[in-house]
């Protein structure tokens, strides 16, 4: 079993962070985010949290050797997240239904204001990675193969929100222009 | 971003549209009542038709208990 775990500090407030989550694709930077899809939603009425799950369909190139252990480059995930708009946290936890025979992994997202600035979002990410022992000697091959490239994804997911990011406050620049014009 | 199948785009993107805009403005503000689920049901719709084209209906109601999510599958009843 892999363990991957990241922070990262976005330089916005939280309501901007978690509306460019739902931004988020098509984003320049993570192409291997072919489809996502709003299964189900709806705003829990006794707190107000907002219940979402998607379905997300990712296609890479993949190393030979997982591609010829897998059958194939396309994979889908199921993700489940929870919006609490009173405490300000987005959480998302979400796990992957393709080769799930093969491979397990569980990953965690939350996103709440940064305690040393309020202003900023703080993100935590951690992931399970876990080889079934149908793979038995290659498992921790396998598991190092996906670790790297979930990595990868990592980096370039933050890339891709922000530049989201930029788009939206590009957008409400211009939207200031035009008011101060009229 | 297309959705999964080109028949759903259209709906897709105009809930994607509704619903942003809703949360940003409504949502984050306390609001509790989604003004977007008339052309929600439309898509959901278009998409439970696609998935259960592709088979995969079943594969997403085994994953929900490993990602704690709330939603049952209502395929078949569902809400009126």
């Amino acid at each position: 079993m892999r363990l991957f775990e990241a922070t990262h500090v976005f330089k916005h407030d939280w309501e901007t962070v978690s509306l460019a989550n739902w931004r988020k694709y098509p984003n320049d930077k993570t192409p291997h985010v072919r489809h996502v899809e709003i299964l189900n939603q709806d705003v829990d009425p006794e707190t107000g949290v907002l219940r979402t799950e998607r379905l997300i369909m990712v296609q890479q190139n993949v190393p030979t050797l997982l591609k010829k252990l897998f059958g194939g480059d396309a994979s889908y995930v199921l993700e489940y997240s929870e919006v609490d708009p009173r405490e300000k946290t987005l959480s998302m936890q979400s796990q992957n239904m393709t080769f799930s025979n093969l491979l397990s992994v569980g990953e965690h997202i939350v996103y709440k204001p940064d305690q040393e600035n309020p202003k900023h979002t703080l993100f935590t990410q951690s992931a399970q990675l876990k080889a079934t022992n149908t793979l038995c000697r290659f498992a921790n091959k396998v598991e190092d193969m996906c670790w790297n490239r979930f990595n990868d994804n990592a980096h370039v997911g933050k890339l891709g929100l922000e530049q989201v990011l930029s788009k939206i406050n590009a957008e409400r620049q211009a939207v200031l222009m035009v008011q101060n014009v009229e | 971003m297309e959705s999964i199948s080109k028949e759903c785009t259209p709906l897709k993107h105009e809930y994607d549209a509704c619903f942003t805009k809703w949360y940003s403005e409504k949502f984050l503000q306390g609001a509790k009542t989604n003004d977007c689920t008339k052309v929600f049901k439309q898509y959901q719709e278009c998409l439970k038709r696609v998935l259960k084209e592709k088979g995969l209906t079943k594969m997403i109601s085994d994953a929900r208990p490993a990602i704690g999510s709330v939603f049952a599958d209502r395929d078949g009843d569902e809400k009126k």
